[in-house]
């Protein structure tokens, strides 16, 4: 018996133990919102004799196992009314609450209260909360209420600016990163190469962002998780919300087709096609869309069955000659089923794909790309008393990789059709998550996640001399690609590699008072799929590629400690975290390395490592006219890939330099001092002001050291990488929200926001470009900017 | 593939906006450079090979041209035709900083050609052999255009050589050039619309050229073109020194291994490459 086995049965133990020493009985139910019947994720059910409680969880679920006797129970969540309830536990209860808006029933000023309220208690940290409201109020360009957007905010998540897609996370690169929408795997988060975000903010519930101790139910990227959970559709009666603003429109149905079992939604959103029309001529389109669709019923007490798609798609067109399509669908079914009031469970299927297409025709090519998975997961979630939870599954992912497939586009065209070797892995882990108060002021977290990969046969694998693939010129002092010395096919006939990792996870909570504790954690992650990109932000063209024979899984371990207050009853609240993190196998790109279209992606990669580490700070007032938080982060993110130690060779080793020669240096998404600023401010029921302030050191890039002349052309060369930054980043949004007097007692209520991006029109750099002007034959530094000043007016109406 | 990238790039940046910029970029000691292109018509008996030689400037400065204190080309494999031929070519200094010397055209078509340069006390090799290339099969002017509708296109067409695996540079004129490999139309006639950002004038003649080059030739021209634009946009990749294949031998002990590791910031820039060449001519009407 190894150690890990004994730690798993530790656990087991555990559950005995305390499942069995008393004699109790459980509350279980699930709140929903009373003017909806949507459930509610992370209401507290607490109560104050026994100074114990639970959180609802994903599904608006909670169970709590007492002694036998009579309590008070206090259910509350942020924003609504306070459910304050006698029970008499004498036998196992089920109580389904339903929680009233404070706003709908208090006919007075509007004071909606945040809900990201901060649990100290939780050893849960590294964890930030924002509520589709509060993301609705943060301003955005060109008014789009935005996810991704919204979260860049939080104090330890950048990205690379205007029009960049993706985020980075405590350092991360940003395929790092689970993004979950209704626990399917997002793999493209973004529309029009970075501008919006996929998630239409109107079918969305809530999100979650993991920077740090994620738990053990999550695996397979090494950064953070994006949990983003779509409502489950108004089974009460027929509602529908929309948006009119400047670049998009949106419209939201939802109502029941059952009452008070059953519900659908459906939400679209839509650009305006010739979006940028003014900015080509008239043959050419961008434009996108996309559609988020949900059915849930509920059965019985015991079960409840939900349905949700997703389907969005980005087209971009210049005439006909260039036409690029790409995006993500998915297709859901979750289970959730009570066996019995204390162990919840939810089954979850899961269909997901990513596709990329481009037309060239003036090339003469089209170009189809993408990535299935077909993922099933059993989750369980067990309540054994009011001081242990365990919760514990398995998952299954089977993935399909086609990195690309070239056709002709038209009679004439030269090209020869040819697909790119296809990919295939299958994805298993099973995990064990234990949520343990031990004493009152000390509680646990402690899990273990086995995660197994495999890297299934494919047509044609490349073999090459000594397993290198990567051969290092001592003479030229540069890697090249090797050329392969065989191929084989592989398709049906064994593996072609397997990895197995255990990925252990704590944290700790330890409460000082009523208002303060400390928190610390550690994460092991491992995450098999990588996505190619070598530039500064990645672009839809990107492909992901599986872990395999010569590209190793990027395993993460991260610490954290934080310390964290509630002010003034949690009128305030603050929160610090240092974190260090080491990632092991990062991949990184030989110089001038071609990854589009590249049949052996192995010949231009070698396997190097990062660290990130760093302090957060975040306070927030949550309550009141006047809401928002402060955030700011200071931290450093680097990567390098040493030289290898390779065979030896006419007596002496092959020397190699090393990517860099081998030196560690800054990714290009270091941001030494980042802050963030939000504040909203209600000034009266007709007005209300949001705006943002950013400030971020500029992104890591090179400037060149010197210049000679090729052929007649002015080459400027670079010395070592990302050792220059672009200028420091920063701008304001303001927005103003008018909600008309006459929406008062009647059912159609409309609000107008106005939104001015970038305030004081400050140019930020997207990039410096040094080139040789070709009118004037000087050479000349080109600032690259996206947005200047991008003033939006939205309507929003709901009915 | 490479260059359909930038077609995002350059999307983006209608998009946004550009200004010059001051920017005080880091200033380095001066660095060697060699501009050692040889394109070769095979049809010509004998052929001149013109070698540049510069040191480098800071980026907003001028280069300047560098004094070569010995330049030979030696042709290891070649067996002299005469008592008189020697397997050497001999250089002179033109003007300052270009170098030039004359061999019959079968001395650089076939065998391992190096290229000796001594500078200020440092030795360096350069070593490279002939690549063939793929003739040009038609020039065409096009009318139809990209992005900002003053484009001038001209359709180009070649025949790839099916029993090899190519790699092309293509010389567009303007200071534009294009990298291509035949992965996707391996013995094609392959064909394409190369768009001049802007309108050409009428009667304007284009000279574009082909060289055949091989896979190390096409990354380095692949790198520095793309450098050299400037024009990667916000998704441009990290920029690190380009090496080409003028290496620093003063150090090396050993000439059965070429090992510099232990040197290797010690380096000049550029490169030795000899190319068949295919050029032909449009007038822009």
């Amino acid at each position: 018996m190894n150690q890990r086995t004994r730690v798993l049965l530790f656990f087991l133990l555990n559950f005995f133990i305390f499942g069995f020493s008393q004699q109790k009985f459980t509350l279980s139910g699930t709140i929903t919102e009373a003017s909806s019947n949507e459930t509610l994720i992370g209401v507290t059910i607490a109560v104050p004799s026994l100074r114990t409680g639970v959180t609802t969880n994903e599904y608006g679920f909670y169970s709590l196992t007492l002694p036998e006797g009579e309590y008070q129970i206090q259910v509350s969540y942020l924003g609504f009314q306070d459910i304050i309830q006698t029970v008499s536990l004498t036998e196992n209860k089920k109580i389904n609450l339903q929680l009233v808006e404070k706003a709908e029933q208090l006919e007075e000023v509007v004071v909606t209260e945040d809900v990201e309220k901060m649990d100290i208690r939780t050893p849960q940290m590294s964890v930030n909360t924002l509520s589709v409201e509060t993301i609705k109020k943060i301003p955005v360009i060109l008014g789009e209420a935005d996810v991704i957007k919204s979260i860049l905010l939080l104090p330890g998540v950048t990205n690379a600016g205007e029009g960049a897609s993706g985020f980075n996370v405590r350092g991360g690169a940003v395929d790092q990163n689970l993004i979950l929408l209704d626990e399917a795997i997002i793999f493209n988060s973004s529309h029009l190469f970075g501008f919006f975000s996929v998630f239409n903010p109107d079918a969305i519930k809530d999100i979650k962002l993991y920077k740090g101790g994620i738990p053990a139910r999550y695996g397979g990227r090494v950064s953070s998780v994006l949990d983003i959970f779509q409502k489950e559709g108004n089974s009460k009666e027929i509602k529908v919300n929309g948006g009119i603003g400047a670049v998009a429109s949106r419209l939201l149905v939802e109502g029941p087709i059952v009452k008070d079992k059953a519900a659908f939604l459906v939400a679209g959103r839509g650009s305006y096609a010739h979006l940028f029309l003014p900015l080509f001529d008239q043959d050419n389109t961008a434009y996108f869309y996309d559609l988020n669709t949900k059915l849930s019923y509920n059965i019985n007490d015991k079960n409840s069955i939900y349905l949700s798609g997703y389907f969005g798609r980005d087209v971009f067109g210049i005439n006909d000659s260039f036409v690029n399509t790409y995006g993500n669908s998915v297709g859901n079914f979750r289970w959730n089923h009570l066996f019995s009031d204390k162990l919840f469970s939810n089954l979850s299927v899961i269909y997901s794909d990513y596709y990329y297409g481009l037309k060239l025709d003036f090339v003469g090519f089209d170009w189809n790309s993408g990535i299935q998975n077909f993922n099933v997961k059993y989750d369980l979630k067990h309540y054994i008393n009011d001081k242990l939870q365990v919760n514990y599954g398995v998952n299954n992912i089977y993935y399909s990789f086609n990195p690309g497939k070239i056709e002709p586009s038209n009679a004439e065209s030269g090209i020869i059709e040819d697909q790119l070797t296809k990919k295939f892995a299958n994805e298993f882990a099973a995990y064990v998550d234990v949520e343990h108060d031990i004493t009152d002021n000390l509680s646990l977290g402690y899990g273990l996640r086995f995660s197994n990969f495999i890297r299934l046969g494919q047509d044609a694998l490349n073999v090459y001399q000594n397993d290198n693939p990567v051969i290092f010129d001592p003479f030229l002092l540069v890697y090249q690609e090797a050329e392969p010395i065989e191929t084989v096919d592989t398709r049906g006939g064994g593996n072609l590699a397997t990895f197995n990792n255990f990925e252990p996870r704590a944290s700790l909570s330890y409460t000082i008072n009523d208002n303060s504790s400390v928190k610390a954690s550690y994460t092991r992650l491992a995450q098999y799929l990588h996505l190619l990109s070598n530039t500064s932000s990645p672009t839809p063209l990107d492909v992901w590629t599986p872990s395999g024979p010569f590209t190793k899984p990027q395993l993460l371990d991260q610490y954290a400690l934080g310390f964290f207050k509630n002010i003034k009853e949690g009128d305030y609240s603050i929160e610090t975290e240092v974190f260090y993190k080491d990632i092991q196998n990062r991949i990184d790109y030989i110089d001038g390395a071609n990854l589009i279209a590249n049949d052996a992606i192995e010949t231009v990669i070698l396997n190097g490592e990062a660290r990130a580490y760093g302090l957060e700070f975040l306070l927030r007032k949550n309550t009141g006219k006047f809401q928002g938080w402060l955030a700011y982060t200071l931290s450093k993110s680097e990567q390098r890939t040493p030289e290898r130690v390779s065979s030896v060779d006419n007596g002496r080793s092959n020397l190699e330099t090393g990517i860099n020669f081998g030196e560690w240096y800054n990714t290009p998404y270091d941001k030494t001092h980042d802050i963030s600023l939000f504040a909203s401010y209600d000034l009266n029921e007709k007005w209300s002001f949001n705006t943002n302030f950013v400030y971020q050191t500029g992104q890591p890039t090179n400037y060149p050291v010197g210049q000679f002349e090729f052929q007649g052309l002015a080459v400027p060369y670079y010395g070592l990488r990302n050792t220059e930054r672009l200028p420091d980043y920063h701008r304001i949004d303001v927005s103003a929200t008018l909600t008309p007097r006459k929406n008062k007692g009647r059912n159609f209520k409309g609000e107008w926001v106005f939104s001015v991006y970038n305030l004081y029109s400050r140019r930020n750099a997207a990039s410096i470009n040094f080139r040789r002007n070709v009118d004037t034959g000087v050479n000349e530094a080109v600032r690259t900017s996206i947005f200047g000043i991008v003033p939006a007016v939205t309507y929003n109406f709901k009915f | 593939m490479k260059k359909i990238f930038s077609i995002f790039c350059l999307t983006l940046l209608f998009l946004g906006c550009e200004d010059v910029v001051d920017i005080d970029t880091p200033v380095t000691p001066p660095r060697l450079f060699i501009d050692a292109l040889l394109r070769l018509d095979i049809n010509e008996t004998t052929t001149t090979i013109r070698v540049e030689a510069g040191t480098t400037s800071s980026f907003f400065d001028a280069v300047n041209p560098a004094e070569l204190t010995n330049i030979s080309l030696l042709n290891v494999d070649y067996e002299p035709s005469s008592a008189l031929d020697q397997n050497f070519v001999v250089f002179s200094e033109v003007s300052p900083g270009v170098y030039e010397g004359s061999k019959s055209t079968n001395f650089f078509t076939s065998g391992e050609l190096q290229l000796f340069i001594e500078h200020e006390g440092q030795r360096y090799l350069a070593r490279t052999e002939y690549v063939p290339g793929s003739p040009i099969s038609s020039l065409e002017q096009g009318d139809d255009t990209l992005f900002s509708g003053n484009e001038t296109e001209v359709e180009i067409s070649f025949e790839d050589n099916g029993e090899r695996d190519d790699f092309y540079l293509l010389d567009l004129d303007f200071g534009d050039y294009l990298v291509t490999e035949d992965e996707f139309y391996n013995g094609q006639t392959f064909n394409f619309s190369y768009f001049y950002d802007e309108e050409v004038e009428a009667g304007t003649e284009i000279n574009i050229s082909i060289l055949g080059v091989d896979e190390q030739f096409y990354n380095y021209m692949n790198q520095i073109t793309v450098q050299a634009e400037g024009d990667q946009g916000p998704f441009q990749t990290p920029s690190a020194t380009v090496r080409g294949n003028i290496i620093n031998i003063t150090n090396i002990d050993n000439i059965n291994s070429f090992d510099n590791v232990e040197d290797s910031n010690n380096f000049a820039l550029g490169y030795f490459a000899v190319c068949q060449t295919f050029s032909d001519s449009i007038i822009i009407e």
